[in-house]
């Protein structure tokens, strides 16, 4: 009788050899490259002492949960805010806009306020009115009339600014971030807040 | 022993054993990435203000050096689901013994409970077990 020993070893050697080599290996990653690292986004920026990331973040976080406990906003009904200019005056370039998108998005998503279009925003608005309303190209029951558009109740505009001083070994920046909201009809100003940030950073 | 004195001891006794009701309490609602060694939270309450959670807590230096503490809140809802975006970092500096006020309001009415998330970077690696 033939012996099963030299059979076993052709077919289970190969097997073992292989389940263990499997085992040993590493899982691969979905990832291209290497030389870039993906960072949290949320972290504290120190890179230099200029305007940043988590200046912008802190901003927006302190300015929206004081708005949220304005009397305008708390006493319901949910107003309609637009949103104006936030004048840099600083001597470095800062997005505003940025920093008011932020805000919008924040408080939007609280859900206790309405934001109407901004003048930034206006022209594609019109620009949509009228052509669903001037082409000819649409179905008169799904066009959406002109003169249906809603005022603001309240307009957001604030201010950056900044003091720096240096010596030949530190670099300190103070800013102070100013917002306010106005209401439209009768120019009174129902909130203001301010959030001072200060840098400091050896030369 | 006179009433006065009697009081006194009964009074202590109720302050030692409201203290680690506290301090759990306090415990439940932290989220320390280590165990800080200099900096402790030896407050934090709680409030709901037209219909949003305030939270006040206080964090003092033990240290009589500067120290910095990294925090951000988590924002749950009854489930324990969160209910909001993972907030941004935020630096505060302590001076040497000094306290610190952190005041916040809910960023949605839909925030019903909460986790104060710290980070000292002074902290020593082992998970914060006692508070």
């Amino acid at each position: 009788m033939k012996s099963l020993a030299p059979t076993l070893c052709k077919t289970a050697l190969p097997l073992i050899l292989v389940a263990t080599l499997g085992g040993c290996a590493s899982t691969g990653s979905p990832v291209v490259g290497g030389n870039v690292q993906y960072g949290d986004s949320k972290a504290v920026e120190t890179v230099t002492n200029q305007f940043g990331s988590t200046d912008l973040q802190t901003i927006a976080e302190s300015m929206t949960r004081s708005l949220l406990q304005s009397q305008a906003i708390t006493r319901g009904n949910r107003p309609l805010i637009t949103v104006a200019d936030v004048k840099n005056k600083t001597s470095e370039y800062i997005d505003t806009r940025s920093v008011t998108d932020s805000i919008r998005a924040q408080l939007l998503k609280s859900g206790s306020v309405r934001f109407a279009i901004d003048a930034d925003a206006m022209q594609s608005q019109t620009d949509e009115l009228i052509r669903q309303n001037q082409t000819g190209l649409y179905k008169k029951n799904t066009t959406k009339k002109i003169g249906q558009m809603q005022g603001a109740d309240y307009r957001l505009e604030g201010n950056i600014t900044s003091i720096v001083k240096q010596s030949s070994s530190i670099k300190d920046v103070y800013y102070k971030f100013s917002l306010v909201l106005v209401g439209i009809e009768s120019g009174v100003l129902e909130w203001a807040d301010e959030k001072e940030i200060r840098k400091t950073s050896l030369r | 022993m006179t009433l006065r004195k009697h009081l006194a001891k009964l009074c202590a006794v109720a302050c030692l054993m409201a203290t680690p009701a506290v301090a759990d309490s306090i415990a439940s609602k932290i989220e320390a990435q280590g165990e800080m060694t200099y900096l402790r939270v030896t407050g934090l309450s709680q409030v709901a203000r037209s219909g949003l959670l305030a939270i006040q807590a206080e964090v003092s230096n033990e240290k009589a050096g500067q120290q910095t503490l990294y925090y951000r809140f988590r924002w749950l809802d009854a489930s324990g689901f969160s209910v909001w975006d993972d907030e941004a970092w935020k630096p505060l500096l302590f001076h040497g013994k000094g306290k610190q006020l952190i005041q916040v309001v809910a960023p949605t009415p839909q925030a019903t409970d909460f986790r104060l998330v710290l980070q000292s970077p002074e902290n020593t690696a082992t998970p914060a077990s006692t508070w």
